[in-house]
Formats: structure tokens, C-alpha cells, sequence
């Protein structure tokens, strides 16, 4: 016997009086055609975990009425991507007083249908609370940031958000949203909709704004005038002191803007990707080029020594001619490649670079230890501002770099 | 669908029957088709009687697409020749291990040969000599394809990662087209060899299987079978699956067998054809783990990975039986009242005492980098053109000579590994790292030899702090190359 049934997603139900499900799953056989009655319990609760990267669990909770003896429990889906193998059914509680000791004894899986059905063993006659869970495709988060800095660049706000799309074509009511960290939603999320709910509102959180130069990296702005591009960031640090490290930072775009000071005044500055920045670790956000800031890169020396037989140092000398233009001081940090350096004055050998700081360096308290790295050196330049005339001071600095041993 | 186990006891059989599997007694007028050029007889059959089965067993391996079946059935004889009909239409059966045995009156009836004719291809027919007019039990054995089985696993760990419950399924699937109600099912946990695949032969005719290698085919079928029958066949008290609770899971009865592991399935089954059905195999809660962390590249990739790791033992309220290759599906308590989706993995066949490391990927509370903070060579020896004379620069006093090159030297490497653990508990970490070439090894955490070229570090890491482990790595180059392997040297390494 069939029983008609209203049309939904995802059903759940349970054939009582010992019967199966012959309704739903197209009456099998003449063995599954015993079916009495069938309730449909409905979703009590339901949890969608989005903690996991690459998978969304839902977690539903229904009361399930259960006779004495064995009982089919059916859920079957339609047109959405659950993974069968994650659906997971655990019996929490009994519902009201009496203790029923309920067991999944076995689950079958009938044929070219989107459907199992368990066969639970029951103790007793009642209701037990039991939960479903799977992996159910299409219902993908995203993050996105909102980020305010103050007029003078010093801090910002950033307004982390969660963007929920269900297009896994089930709608659920009333759900528990949660992403691993942070706040728990309790919303509605209908069918084919989009959700951003704001996650987390850090505000104060200190900018450090950095010119930087590296032409392994950021290349020449103009290179017939040996003039390399100076972007500009916002340095963002995940932890505590700076008013963040809550959780590490998902990756996900970054709008930027800048209080104007009057209301309704800020401005839209640029946008980013923010990478995955876990706790502890710098986000870098990338607004544009500076204009105002002018270095000039020359390679003022390149000499040979012979070390013995085919092997040689190569002194090179590196010359920055630097200006400000801006009516601040700003900080610019020099990057060098070594192996960019051997590249332009030997070509590439393939082999790791061997180097040392000669003595004409002129940078001020050397290089930054925590960023240099065996081929990458790091440098901090402090420039004044432009003068009231508008001339900018121009300041030179050499890196001498001796490449030993090299063939 | 077809409903061939409740085949009728008698039946006419004026023409073929639509039923699957279906065995025969042929009755009356029947010139029995010995010869293969008499392939008419089928058109002359008038009547036969039908005997359903009794009982049946499956006996499924994994390794393979092969199950053995057993069906026993109640035949009447009479004295003479008795022309018996084997037929299964539609089905995975391979024809050459159709085997048939009597169980009672063994020693008044005899096979006096087999016929398979030509225009039925899954068909037999037996000529059975009978010394007696009565009942025998009979047992037909085969292999069919199509019946499969699986395990799989669910792990779900407790929020505070120490303990977890460990779900053990077996998922047995039919898709042979034959239905086999209120069968004894029996898994074989273990590789068996097999010169063909069943489903192949399933599929060929007669003559084509003539062509193969009889010798191997007959061994490897025998093989299986020999291994398959020693097991007890626990079919005498009948297959109605005796009085188990309704509301209790069946138990699963784990025996070893030779290089095999036999899960029996308590009570009977019935899988109907196209269907699957999953059932708990073991069930352990409480089960602690350690958790570990570990840095292979070989095995794991660049990236340190989170594992979960526990052992199939009494001990650890597991190792009643080896766990078969499977699925393992791992979720953890997320302390909310609900779970977290964690991953999952295949694993390999995991003996009784063995270990089970379940890899969870990367963590993004501990991170990992390695740094190279510094490059240099030393030890520089110049082989001088044209000569066999070497000479180490900067050894006994400076040497330029412009005719000579460098064919010998050591690359240093000063490496840190940079761990920052925000997981809120201390963690063990585990760094293997393989070097090839002539290498010695540097380091003040008393580095360990894994192989000949694997260093092995150890240690533990506290909650909220950053450590910095230091190492330098010597690569002996050119001619300066002595050894291939891996020598470890305990030094302070500065930065």
C-alpha cells in the first residue's frame, strides 16, 4: 500500500505498527507493502556547522515515536546533495519520563533512490529525540570584511562578515548557524538565499601603513629612470594587543575606506583579498601605488674577485636615491632579493646565494633580523616630510652586498 | 522483482521459465541431450518439479568480486537415471564452478556426467544415478559476482580530544540479480587470488571458458572454495535466524581462518536484489587516543598535519578483531551540543594490535614554518686543469691560481623550524625530514635517525608560545661527496 505524501525536500518518517515505507521508496516489492500509517516527524532543531573548510554538516533534532520491537525509520532527499555515507543517526534522549533504550540495528539503501531507511530497535514503546546529520552540498559560506580607518591612518574598524548561500534547494527555519568561532546565529534560511551576518566588530585596531619597495616583487614603476614602485599597505596583526586575535582571520575580500572626520563624509579607498591570516600573523592589505614617494635604484658597483681557480666574490653596490613628497614622514621599507641581484649582475646558477653586508651599507640599524631571511633582506627607512616649499629632501643609502664563492 | 525462493514445489514447464535461478527435476518423457549435437531436448520437456531450497549461504569477499553460494535442497530420486536442470538466467553465476554434492545418501548416488548445452548458456544438466527410490538432501555450490560487501567506520571524539567512540559497519551490497532470502551471510576479511574475475566469466559461454588455462582456473577456484568450506557452516539449526531480540542488533561473529578473517552474520539476511544493507561490525566508546602532530613531507606533504592516534587493542577496548580496509569518518564533540565534521579517510587493513593513525590535515591553531636563515659554503677544493693535483682554498695558504676548478665543497643550510601553538593545550610534534646525499646533521635537540637519510626530531610544544628549533644541515658536494647518508652531529646551531 501507498501512502500519499505532501511533497518537501527532505522527508522523514517512520512506518509504525512493525510496517515499512512502501510509500516513499515506490513500493519496492510486495514485502514492502505492509505499511499502515506513516508519521512524519518534523524538525525540532536544526544546526548547520560550517566550521569545517570544505564541507557544511547540517544537524537536525526530531522527535521520533517509536513501538516496541523494530521499527523503519525513513529519510530520503530530492534534488539536494547529501553524501549518503555522512548521514550519522544518534538517538540523544527519550522524550518524557520513560527510559526507552533505542539502537539503529541496521540501515538499508534501496536502489536508484536518493533514501535509507533504519531499522531501529526500541526497548519500549515512546518518543526519543534523535539527531540526523550530514554533509549537505551547496550551502557554502564566504567571509567578506568591512574595514573604516581613522582620518589620520592610525587605526580602523574591521567588520568581519559571514556570507551564507543556500543554494542546496532545502530551506530550513528557524537554524542554528555557527562557523567554528565567533557568535551563533539563530535565523531562518530560506531556499536560494543569501545571508551576511556580521560575525565580529573589531574597532581601534592599530595600522601600521608601509611603503615598500622590492623590485623582486613589485618591479620598477619606470624603469628607464631606474624608479621602483612603491605600493602601499595597511598592516594588519592578528593578536590581542592589537584589538584582534579572537581567531585567525579567513581569507575574504576587504573594502577600505577612510573617515572623512564630518558625518557621512569617509571615503572609499580600495579593496584587497585578505589572505587567511591565522593568530599571531600579519594581514597585508594592498591600496594602490604611492605616488608621492620616489625612490631611484641604481647598481652603483659590480666587481669580480677570484677566490681561487673558477670561484669568485662579486661585490655589488646597490644605490637608493630616495624622496618624500608627502607632508608626513612616512617609514619605507626596502626589500632586496640576493638571488634577484645575482640574476641581474651573473645571471641565474640555480644554486643558493651566499652573501654578506660589506661596509659601505649606509641603512641605518641594519637589517630587520625577524623578516630577513638566507636570500631576502629587509631594511627601514625613516623620511622626513617635504618642506614648506614643497621640496622634498632627497636621501641616498648603499647596500654593499659581497656574493661569495660563487661559479 | 523476482520472488525465486519461494519457487512452487511442482511445476509445469511447458515453456522457460521467467524465474532467475531455477532448478529442475525433470520428469517424464526426456531424451536426455548427452551429446552436444542434441540440443533440442529443451523443446521436449513435458514436466518437471521444481524443489525449492532449503538453505542458503554467501560467503563474501572483499578483496574480490567473487561469493561463494551454497544452497542445499530435498530432492526425491528414483532408481535409475535421474536428469537434473540447473538454469540462472540473468545472473553474475560463472558456470565452471557449479558444483553439485549430495549431503545424504552420498553413497547411492553418483554424477554420471554434466552437459551444458549449446543454446542455453546458463544452463546445466546433471545425469544423477540413483541405487534408491527416496528423498536426498542435495547442496548446489557456485561463485557469482555482484555481491559485494564493504567496512567503514565513525569516529566521533569528545571535545577535549581524548577520548572517542569507534563505530565499526559492514555494508553488504547485491547487485548479482538474484535475490537470496533468509541467507546466512559470511564475510572474508583478506586478499584472495584469483586467475579471473568472476564477473567475466559470468558472462562467457561455455567454449570460450574451454580456451583458458584449466590447470590455473580450476586451482584458483579450488583455492577459494577449500579456504571457504573449512569454516563451519553454521546452517543446521536452520535459517530462520533463531530467537534473536527484535530490538537488539545482530551480533557478528568474528572468527580467523588461515590468512582470512570470517564475519558471520548472526541469523539469516535478505538483501534484495539492487539494495545495499549496513550493519554495526564493533562498537568501542571511551576509547583514548593520543593526539600528535607531525612534519613528513614524504608522507603527508609540505604541511604539518593533526592525527588522532589509537590502537587496535584490548587495551584501548578494540582488538577483538583486525579492522578490514574502509572508510573512516571522523567528527568531533564541538563542545555546543553538536559535532564537528572533521574528515575522512581510507585505511588500510589494520591487524589485530596494530595502530591507527587517523590524519585530520592541518590545523590553523598550530602553524609551522621553516625558514632558511642562512646559506654558505666551506671547504672549497680546486682540482687543478689537466692534473690530479686538488687543492682546498683557503687551506695551506691562499690559492689563485686562474687555471684550475672548483669540484668539491659543503653547502650549509642554518634552517628553523617556527612552531606557534594556539590550540590551547601543549601538543607533541614530530619532524621527519629526509635529506638526501652525504649530509650531516646539526642540531641540540637530539635529532634521531628515522633510515639511513630521515632525521627525526621530537617535542613538545606549550600552548600559546612560539618555538624555534634550530638545525644546520651540511651537504657534502662533488668530490667532496664520501657517503649516502645521513650523519647527526648534537651542536649548538646559533642563528
Amino acid at each position: 500500500m501507498c501512502l500519499s505524501i505532501p511533497f518537501r525536500k527532505t522527508l522523514f518518517s517512520v512506518a509504525i505498527f512493525g510496517g515499512t515505507l512502501a510509500g516513499t521508496l515506490g513500493c519496492p516489492s510486495d514485502a514492502w507493502a505492509r505499511v499502515k500509517l506513516i508519521t512524519l516527524p518534523v524538525r525540532e532543531r536544526v544546526e548547520i556547522q560550517l566550521d569545517n573548510a570544505g564541507a557544511t554538516l547540517v544537524e537536525e533534532e526530531r522527535v521520533v515515536p517509536l513501538v516496541k520491537g523494530e521499527n523503519q525509520v525513513d529519510f530520503s532527499w530530492a534534488n539536494t546533495q547529501i553524501d549518503p555515507n555522512t548521514i550519522v543517526f544518534r538517538v540523544v534522549a527519550p522524550v518524557g519520563e520513560k527510559a526507552i533504550d533505542a539502537k539503529v540495528l541496521s540501515v538499508s539503501y534501496p536502489p536508484n533512490e536518493a533514501a535509507l531507511i533504519w531499522s531501529v530497535g526500541s526497548s519500549d514503546s515512546g518518543s526519543v529525540r534523535v539527531r540526523v546529520s550530514y554533509l549537505l552540498g551547496n550551502l557554502n559560506k564566504s567571509f567578506n570584511y568591512r574595514a573604516v580607518a581613522s582620518k589620520d591612518e592610525k587605526q580602523l574598524t574591521l567588520s568581519q562578515y559571514m556570507r551564507l548561500q543556500n543554494f542546496a534547494n532545502e530551506s530550513f527555519g528557524s537554524t542554528g548557524v555557527w562557523a567554528g568561532f565567533g557568535k551563533r546565529f539563530l535565523k531562518p534560511v530560506g531556499l536560494n538565499e543569501t545571508k551576511e551576518m556580521l560575525m565580529e566588530k573589531y574597532e581601534n585596531v592599530p595600522i601600521r601603513k608601509t611603503y615598500t619597495c622590492n623590485p623582486a616583487e613589485f618591479d620598477y614603476l619606470d624603469r628607464a629612470q631606474n624608479k621602483l614602485r612603491v605600493p602601499m599597505h595597511y598592516v594588519l596583526k592578528n593578536n590581542k594587543e592589537n584589538h584582534l586575535g579572537l581567531a585567525p582571520l579567513q581569507y575574504g575580500k576587504v573594502r577600505i575606506f577612510i573617515d572623512g572626520g564630518a558625518e557621512g563624509s569617509s571615503a572609499f579607498l580600495g579593496e584587497d583579498w585578505g589572505k587567511f591570516t591565522p593568530m599571531d600573523d600579519e594581514m597585508k592589505l594592498y591600496l594602490g601605488v604611492a605616488q608621492d614617494i620616489v625612490v631611484k635604484r641604481t647598481i652603483d658597483k659590480n666587481e669580480n674577485r677570484r677566490v681561487g681557480g673558477n670561484v669568485f666574490d662579486q661585490e655589488i653596490v646597490l644605490k637608493y636615491e630616495i624622496e618624500n613628497f608627502k607632508d608626513t614622514p612616512v617609514t619605507l621599507d626596502i626589500v632586496e632579493n640576493l638571488r634577484f641581484i645575482r640574476n641581474e649582475v651573473r645571471g641565474d646558477t640555480g644554486r643558493d646565494v651566499e652573501w654578506e653586508l660589506g661596509k659601505d651599507t649606509t641603512f641605518e640599524g641594519g637589517p630587520d633580523k625577524e623578516k630577513s631571511t638566507f636570500e631576502q633582506v629587509v631594511f627601514h627607512v625613516t623620511l622626513p616630510p617635504r618642506a614648506e616649499d614643497g621640496k622634498a629632501d632627497k636621501k641616498e643609502h648603499k647596500l654593499n652586498v659581497i656574493l661569495k664563492n660563487e661559479w | 522483482m523476482s520472488n525465486t525462493s519461494s519457487l512452487p514445489l511442482f511445476r509445469t514447464a511447458w515453456k522457460r521459465s521467467t524465474h532467475v535461478l531455477r532448478f529442475a527435476l525433470l520428469l517424464g518423457i526426456i531424451t536426455l541431450a548427452i551429446s552436444s549435437q542434441r540440443t533440442s531436448r529443451a523443446e521436449n520437456v513435458d514436466l518437471s518439479t521444481v524443489p525449492s531450497r532449503s538453505t542458503v549461504q554467501l560467503t563474501i569477499y572483499n578483496s574480490e568480486d567473487v561469493t561463494l553460494v551454497r544452497e542445499t535442497r530435498n530432492v526425491t530420486f528414483k532408481k535409475g537415471s535421474n536428469p537434473l536442470q540447473f538454469s540462472w538466467a540473468n545472473t553474475l553465476i560463472d558456470s565452471t564452478s557449479v558444483e553439485l554434492n549430495f549431503l545424504t545418501q552420498s553413497d547411492k548416488l553418483e554424477v554420471l556426467d554434466t552437459t551444458f548445452p549449446h543454446a542455453k548458456p546458463q544452463m546445466l544438466y546433471w545425469n544423477v544415478e540413483s541405487e534408491f527410490d527416496g528423498e536426498a538432501e542435495i547442496q548446489i555450490a557456485y561463485f557469482t559476482s555482484g555481491i559485494t560487501w564493504s567496512a567503514d567506520y565513525l569516529c566521533i571524539a569528545d571535545n577535549n580530544e581524548q577520548e572517542m567512540s569507534l563505530e565499526g559497519f559492514v555494508r553488504v551490497f547485491n547487485n548479482s540479480g538474484e535475490e537470496y532470502e533468509n541467507a546466512q551471510v559470511r564475510l572474508v576479511v583478506g586478499t584472495i587470488n584469483l586467475v579471473e574475475k568472476i564477473a567475466q566469466l559470468a558472462n562467457m559461454s561455455l567454449s570460450e571458458v574451454a580456451g583458458m588455462d584449466r590447470d590455473e582456473l580450476s586451482k584458483a577456484k579450488k583455492d577459494v572454495l577449500a579456504d571457504a568450506m573449512a569454516a563451519p557452516m553454521a546452517m543446521a539449526g536452520g535459517m530462520g535466524g533463531g530467537a534473536i531480540a527484535e530490538d537488539a542488533p545482530k551480533e557478528i561473529i568474528k572468527e580467523g581462518l588461515s590468512e582470512y578473517f570470517i564475519y558471520t552474520i548472526e541469523g539469516t539476511e535478505t538483501i534484495q536484489n539492487g539494495w545495499s544493507k549496513r550493519m554495526r561490525s564493533l562498537e568501542g566508546t571511551s576509547i583514548s587516543f593520543d593526539v600528535e602532530y607531525r612534519y613528513r613531507p614524504q608522507e603527508y606533504g609540505e604541511q604539518l598535519v593533526k592525527l588522532y592516534l589509537l590502537k587496535n587493542d584490548v587495551a584501548s577496548k578494540l582488538g577483538t578483531t583486525p579492522l578490514p580496509n574502509g572508510t573512516v569518518r571522523i567528527f568531533r564533540d564541538n563542545g555546543r551540543d553538536g559535532l564537528s565534521y572533521l574528515t575522512q579517510q581510507d585505511i588500510k587493513y589494520i591487524p589485530i594490535g596494530d595502530r591507527i593513525e587517523l590524519n585530520l590535515g592541518s590545523d590553523p591553531e598550530v602553524l609551522h614554518e621553516l625558514v632558511k636563515l642562512r646559506t654558505y659554503r666551506s671547504d672549497l677544493i680546486l682540482q687543478i686543469h689537466g692534473t690530479n693535483e686538488f687543492r682546498k682554498i683557503g687551506g695551506d695558504g691562499t690559492f689563485k691560481e686562474e687555471n684550475a676548478s672548483l669540484v668539491g665543497w659543503d653547502d650549509h643550510v642554518i634552517l628553523v623550524e617556527r612552531i606557534r601553538n594556539f590550540s590551547g593545550k601543549a601538543i607533541q610534534l614530530e619532524i621527519r625530514r629526509t635529506l638526501p646525499g652525504h649530509v650531516v646533521f646539526k642540531s641540540s635537540l637530539n635529532p634521531k635517525l628515522h633510515d639511513f637519510q630521515t632525521i627525526e626530531l621530537r617535542a613538545t610544544v606549550p600552548t600559546g608560545m612560539k618555538s624555534e628549533l634550530l638545525s644546520e644541515i651540511i651537504h657534502k658536494q662533488g668530490t667532496s661527496t664520501k657517503q649516502n647518508n645521513v650523519t647527526l652531529e648534537k651542536f649548538e646551531v646559533k642563528r
